[in-house]
């Protein structure tokens, strides 16, 4: 039923008229085919993803290992199995594993968020926090810890409650998600500053209970992030994912000008409407569990493109990248210093000379820096 | 890539066409029936509103009424996916995708037949492959866009349009950035698309050009059809006073009758 068959390999002619027809399936993919369905593989993508989990993996084992008072391998092995002493079980399932999972979820939804924002925008620096998001999540966290008697600093969902509201004044102020991504891109800058003095605001005014919680949230940390976080976390992720997937096929046109993507049978303003909406969801629930986690919605898609090839737009390949720069980020920050760093301050240390590196280094597609 | 139906199915429908800018029409009362299988040549002065009529008929901008058919369907009726299956539209300076390879260019053109469950079916395959063939760039297929000649890269351009396989093809000026070589090229390939019973409306600046090739001429200016018809029998001296406000010779070419524009210089007497 299904035939497959290498590219490279087609040599029945199209045409009679011509001989020597050319092979026009694309050179990086395979080509799956089954009855009036068909599917395109990219091997270079495939290939990366499938190195990236093996290395994901590796990584999450160092992640539930890693920590400042050390734990060998097989006491780690005996925690996850539920067979070590209670104190150690409870420590990998109830702490690290929770906190390791979320940390995952946010580094992949992380990841989908920069890719989607830096094709809308065609520019590598662009991120969902240029929008607002982080600046919203933070404001809604802290208008809420603030209002509170307990001081407390959590419930995830204010983060996309926040994000989605700070990046629909952005839009709404910008003219429409249909506008060009500069143009948004240029509102949010001055709408989140405005947003995240409001939020200075409102933190100045606080005690410093509430003020060292807030400041621990908003350099993005992981600390203490359960299965309650997690679960709700992963849910949203499998709702967003495959629509974040199903843009991205679309978001390739994008690469024409707008004249000929709207001929080629796309319609523009819901593709950027709806790229955009999907970033924003899928950012602010990040900053939400994580807080504004710096430098990894810019650096997932960038790396994800190496890997993937100029010419993708690599939505998978961001979220497998993201989820593992902040399970290495988070177990570094564990072990690199006598007190745990929040993952944030890791991310951001390694985030300034990679953000150069992307600055300086030219793209060898085009040639261009 | 000719089918009986196609040939018989009306081109292109444009009935009482308004379109515009709030307080300011361009396009104005605009009707045009062009049968399957020709070439339509829209000519006149900057700004005589060609261009936005092109991409009114293109469902790039939306009229204020009348209406546009193509292949018999309302086309702002449709989705803009499956208007994309009735209208390819060129514009004049195209953006490509960085790096974009010349098969890669083409296979862009079966988007509107694509989707995440359908990404290249074998109809896709003889699609690129036929329009490659068609337009003479087999040969270029892996390569670069960006390292070709402006008339090579025209014809790549062409290829990704055809190989969208729409009954409707709008070319925006597609000569105006060619030399006369390429240029002829191009048009001589404009006229095989349409033997093959796609309509084709260009907008063109060059008269003798749009004369030579086109089987029916619409002259346009300021946003109303001015002058219709067969290119010999509608371009005249006043038609090309009114359009541009130049005094010129109109000559037959020799070997078709197909009318000639030659501007008169105003200081040509003085010098004799």
């Amino acid at each position: 039923m299904t035939d497959l068959k290498a590219a490279g390999r087609t040599s029945t002619a199209g045409s009679g008229a011509h001989t020597g027809a050319a092979d026009v399936t694309p050179p990086d993919s395979t080509v799956l085919r089954g009855g009036t369905l068909s599917w395109l593989l990219p091997r270079r993508s495939a290939l990366a993803a499938a190195l990236l989990v093996p290395v994901l993996v590796v990584l999450t084992a160092l992640a539930v290992m890693a920590s400042s008072t050390g734990m060998s391998l097989p006491e780690t092995v005996s925690g996850l199995l539920g067979t070590g002493d209670p104190g150690t079980v409870m420590i990998v399932r109830d702490f690290r594993l929770p906190r390791i999972f979320a940390g995952l979820m946010v580094g992949a939804a992380l990841g989908i968020a920069g890719c989607l924002t830096q094709t809308l925008a065609g520019n590598r620096l662009a991120t969902p926090d240029l929008v607002g998001v982080n600046d919203g999540a933070t404001a809604a966290v802290v208008a809420v810890a603030a209002g509170s008697t307990t001081a407390v600093v959590g419930n995830w969902w204010l983060g996309p409650i926040g994000a989605v509201a700070a990046a629909a004044i952005v839009v709404l102020c910008a003219g429409g998600a249909g506008s060009a991504g500069y143009r948004v891109l240029v509102t949010g800058i001055g709408v989140s500053t405005f947003i995240g003095a409001v939020g200075d605001l409102i933190m100045s005014r606080e005690n410093d209970n509430t003020a060292g919680g807030v400041f621990l949230w908003a350099v993005g940390s992981l600390n203490g992030r359960d299965w309650g976080v997690g679960t709700p976390l992963a849910l949203v992720l499998l709702v967003l994912v495959p629509l974040a997937l199903a843009v991205g096929h679309r978001l390739q046109l994008l690469r024409f000008d707008d004249d000929m993507a709207a001929s080629l049978g796309v319609d523009l303003r819901r593709l950027r409407a709806g790229a955009l909406a999907l970033a924003v969801a899928l950012a602010g629930t990040a900053v939400g569990v994580g807080g504004p986690i710096a430098f990894v919605a810019l650096a997932a898609p960038v790396l994800a493109q190496r890997l993937a090839g100029p010419t993708r737009v690599p939505i998978t390949g961001s979220a497998l990248t993201g989820a593992a720069l902040i399970a290495a980020a988070d177990a570094l920050g564990r072990v690199a210093a006598p007190v745990e760093l929040p993952v944030g301050v890791v991310t951001s240390v390694l985030g300034g000379p990679f953000l150069l590196w992307v600055l300086f280094r030219p793209d060898r597609a085009t040639g261009k820096a | 890539m000719t089918d009986a139906s196609r040939e018989t199915a009306p081109g292109l429908e444009v009935t009482a066409l308004h379109a515009g800018y709030p307080g300011r029409p361009v396009v104005q009362n605009v009707g045009l029936t062009v049968p399957a299988g020709q070439v339509v040549a829209i000519v006149g002065p900057n700004g005589c509103g060609k261009s936005t009529l092109l991409r009114t008929v293109a469902r790039l901008h939306r009229p204020e009424s009348g209406t546009v058919r193509a292949g018999g369907e309302d086309i702002w009726e449709l989705s803009r996916r499956r208007a994309a299956h009735r209208v390819a539209l060129l514009p004049q300076s195209p953006r490509a995708p960085e790096a974009v390879t010349v098969a890669g260019l083409v296979r862009y053109g079966r988007h509107p037949q694509q989707g995440l469950l359908r990404q290249w079916s074998r109809e896709d395959e003889n699609a690129v492959r036929d329009a490659l063939a068609a337009t003479g760039t087999t040969e270029l297929a892996a390569e670069r866009l960006d390292r070709l000649s402006g008339g090579q890269r025209q014809r790549c351009w062409l290829a990704m349009v055809l190989a969208q396989h729409t009954p409707v093809i709008l070319l925006d000026e597609p000569t105006s950035a060619l030399d006369l070589g390429h240029a002829v090229e191009v048009l001589e390939l404009v006229r095989e698309v349409a033997a093959t019973g796609r309509t084709v409306v260009m907008v063109q600046h060059d008269l003798a050009a749009a004369a030579r090739y086109a089987d029916l001429l619409v002259a346009m200016k300021d946003g109303r059809v001015v002058a219709r018809g067969k290119p010999e029998e509608v371009v005249d001296e006043a038609l090309v006073k009114e359009l541009y406000g130049v005094d010129a010779d109109i000559l037959g070419a020799p070997g078709d009758g197909s009318p000639v524009v030659v501007p008169r210089a105003r200081r040509l007497t003085k010098r004799g």
